[in-house]
């Protein structure tokens, strides 16, 4: 008797472990996905139901969930699409992985990951924006500051507010002597990708030492906080005085409610501007002459006089080759709609969330690519 | 005796199969995971070496540029994972928990178990078993709110004044995002286990010896001191290793209040830090963009570390509340 229930459960751990080893392998991703065609009487309409399904940017994903999503499927109930908010990085990996037909991303795939995965597209569908944020009781009005300046402060080499570097910039502005303390997204992120490419285009030593990425290692400071998301980065700098972070275009208004003011930054020509519509359409209206046929390019320090220098591109990720032509028509489908100006990519949409519309070259580009994915 | 049908005999075996399956699971999980893990991290293992245990620098290297090779392994240029940084945040952190959480607990699991009766003890109980199903970002939340501006314009700067001649103490005062701000959210979050398992401990001292000590005289401070606290040590040391596991493996409070130091050892009590546990939550995502994949593999290594970590806390809480004489209470 003893030996017999010893047998059982061998038998069952075996058989467990068979079990998990299997979640581990299998690829679930397009059995699920596509429903075949609803009823055979109903042939003449022959329009298969297929379902899309997103993950990646916690940018995108408001303008995924509570914008596209709501008003695709009124377009086209057969469509069934569903987003989440997992980290662009996530985004990626699940659109390479086939787990997702849809990643969201604020950064452009690298080229090493390129080499490795051809098949993969990187589409714009709309334009964002960062802007650098402080909590300065007492200073009233926009501070100026320079991509320099910032690496410095990043660096730990500028400690205090009244740092001579940071009253040339602001000649007028009383400054206080207190130690500034620099926020830092703990998370992996988009917003990191684009302070950080800011720094390394506008200082060599961060580009030596730290360089880019949508996670760095930073370098180690006592006064640094590590906050986890846009929202963690808010809270970080309305309660600490004196601090000063980066922040996504979208938190703009939030953050200025909580009594967080934000810099004019300097650009390529040495003007000193804010975030706007104007300054970022200018910036991006130099950026698109550069854009190339795969799209992946960085927006960061555009020319011209009135261009906002940390800007970019929203990225969707998708694969070239589809598992088949109904899922190819219905992703190639929905990727015009949101790129159309008069559609997806209308201010009905975009505005809600800060972000601006394709300008009309890159919307040209962004066709050609969606016109790559085959069935 | 009853006869027994072939009915009764299916579901009986059934029964057995769906036992068996139950018993075995943990185990099964248990091995897995572990090998899942270790299999992920070897790649590191081999790129790191000891390294990986005492170097404080963590890079994934740049994952926009080209892969370089070494000791056989594929890796962006400029990588190295080391995970000091993330080992002591982990165990200092755990320990002030630990020191601000064990006198609580005990203070509180002895009002529990020896003073309230009625409604009172009633609403004691309830309210510190509510205390643990508070989900932690719940207490992350109140910590960015509330814990760490105290902290930041209060507490550190009267804590620096008064213990500032101990060198953990002194020095700069900090954001208030700190190696204390996590002891103290963690502390918050292992009392609820601690006093539940203590008052239950306590609760199982004989009656007759506690008034057998007040008979000869003792005060109620002597008779909980060489009655009740003898009578419950192994199993209390089993309460503790308990919340230590706890603290160790949690991972969102700690993240929002602890600073996510990178780089950079912790230089006082107000420096900010970061955990094992945190540090992989946080990190994961951009790890994947890592075409080498030697991000993830960093980040499993440090997964079987906090692993091995809890595991060897586990057993050896085990073997210090081992049963050594007769009447000495198991640990739960």
């Amino acid at each position: 008797m003893k030996l017999r229930s010893k047998w059982f459960a061998g038998l069952a751990a075996v058989a467990a472990v068979g079990v998990v080893a299997g979640c581990g392998t299998s690829n679930s991703s397009s059995s699920t996905q596509n429903a075949a065609p609803s009823n055979s009487s109903q042939q003449a309409a022959s329009v298969a139901k297929v379902t899309l399904t997103e993950t990646g940017s916690s940018l995108l994903y408001p303008l995924f969930n509570a914008q596209w999503i709501p008003a695709y499927h009124k377009l086209h109930p057969d469509v069934q699409m569903t987003a989440a908010s997992t980290g662009s990085g996530t985004g990626i990996s699940d659109a390479i992985a086939g787990t997702v037909d849809i990643g969201a991303s604020d950064a452009y795939m690298a080229d090493a990951q390129i080499q490795q995965h051809p098949d993969m597209l990187n589409i714009p569908v709309a334009i964002s924006a960062q802007q650098i944020m402080y909590n300065l009781p007492g200073v009233k009005g926009h501070l100026h500051l320079s991509g320099e300046v910032l690496a410095e402060i990043y660096e730990g080499k500028i400690q205090y507010w009244d740092d001579a570097k940071i009253k040339a910039l602001n000649p007028g502005v009383k400054l206080p002597h207190q130690v500034i303390k620099p926020v830092v997204r703990s998370d992996g992120s988009g917003d990191t990708f684009l302070f950080t490419q800011y720094l390394s285009k506008s200082s060599a030593a961060w580009n030596q030492n730290y360089g880019y990425g949508t996670t760095i290692s930073w370098p180690g400071l006592q006064t640094e906080i590590g906050a986890k998301g846009n929202q963690g980065v808010v809270a970080a700098l309305a309660k600490t005085p004196y601090s000063i972070g980066y922040v996504g275009i979208s938190w703009l208004d939030k953050a200025v409610q909580q009594g967080l003011g934000y810099a004019a930054l300097e650009n390529k020509a040495g003007k000193y501007v804010l975030p706007t519509s104007a300054t970022i359409q200018a910036a991006a209206q130099e950026g698109v002459k550069n854009v190339p046929a795969d799209e992946r390019i960085s927006l960061i320090d555009e020319p011209g006089a009135n261009s906002y220098p940390i800007i970019n591109f929203e990225y969707i990720i998708v694969k070239d080759d589809q598992p088949n032509a109904a899922k190819a028509d219905a992703l190639k489908a929905f990727l015009n709609w949101a790129i159309n100006p008069s559609e997806g990519n209308s201010a009905k949409f975009l505005t809600p969330v800060h972000f601006l519309p394709l300008p009309t070259s890159v919307h040209a580009k962004s066709e050609a690519q969606i016109e790559k994915i085959k069935g | 005796m009853r006869k027994v049908s072939k009915v009764a005999k299916a579901w009986d075996r059934g029964f057995r199969v769906l036992a068996a399956i139950g018993a075995a699971s943990p185990a099964v999980f248990l091995v897995s995971i572990a090998a899942i893990v270790l299999v992920e991290s070897i790649p590191t293992i081999r790129f790191m070496g000891i390294h990986f245990l005492t170097e404080t620098r963590w890079d994934m290297g740049n994952l926009y540029g080209a892969l370089t090779h070494r000791n056989g392994i594929t890796a962006p240029a400029g990588a190295s994972y080391g995970a000091l940084v993330f080992i002591v945040g982990t165990l200092l952190s755990s320990i002030i928990a630990l020191v601000i959480a064990v006198p609580v607990s005990v203070g509180t699991a002895l009002i529990l178990a020896y003073r309230v009766r009625g409604p009172l003890g009633f609403l004691l109980n309830i309210l510190v078993e509510l205390l643990a199903g508070i989900p932690s970002v719940v207490i992350g939340l109140w910590g960015i709110l509330v814990l760490v501006p105290w902290i930041a314009n209060a507490l550190a700067p009267f804590l620096k004044s008064v213990l500032g001649f101990i060198p953990f103490f002194g020095g700069q005062t900090g954001t208030g995002y700190s190696l204390l701000a996590s002891g103290i959210v963690l502390a918050m979050m292992i009392v609820p286990i601690i006093t539940a398992t203590t008052r239950d401990l306590l609760m199982q001292v004989p009656l007759l010896a506690r008034e057998g000590g007040l008979g000869i005289g003792m005060t109620s401070w002597e008779v909980v001191r060489y009655i009740a606290l003898p009578y419950i040590r192994e199993g209390f040391i089993g309460a503790v290793a308990l919340g230590w596991g706890r603290a160790m493996g949690e991972t969102m409070a700690v993240l929002m209040v602890s600073g996510n130091a990178t780089n950079i050892l912790p230089q006082n009590l107000y420096s900010p830090i970061s955990t094992m546990a945190a540090f992989i939550a946080n990190q994961l995502d951009s790890a994947e963009t890592d075409a080498s994949g030697m991000a993830v593999h960093a980040l499993s290594e440090l997964a079987l570390l906090l692993l091995a970590i809890t595991l060897a806390t586990n057993l050896v809480a085990r073997w210090l509340v081992r049963p050594r004489r007769r009447g000495g209470v198991v640990a739960p």
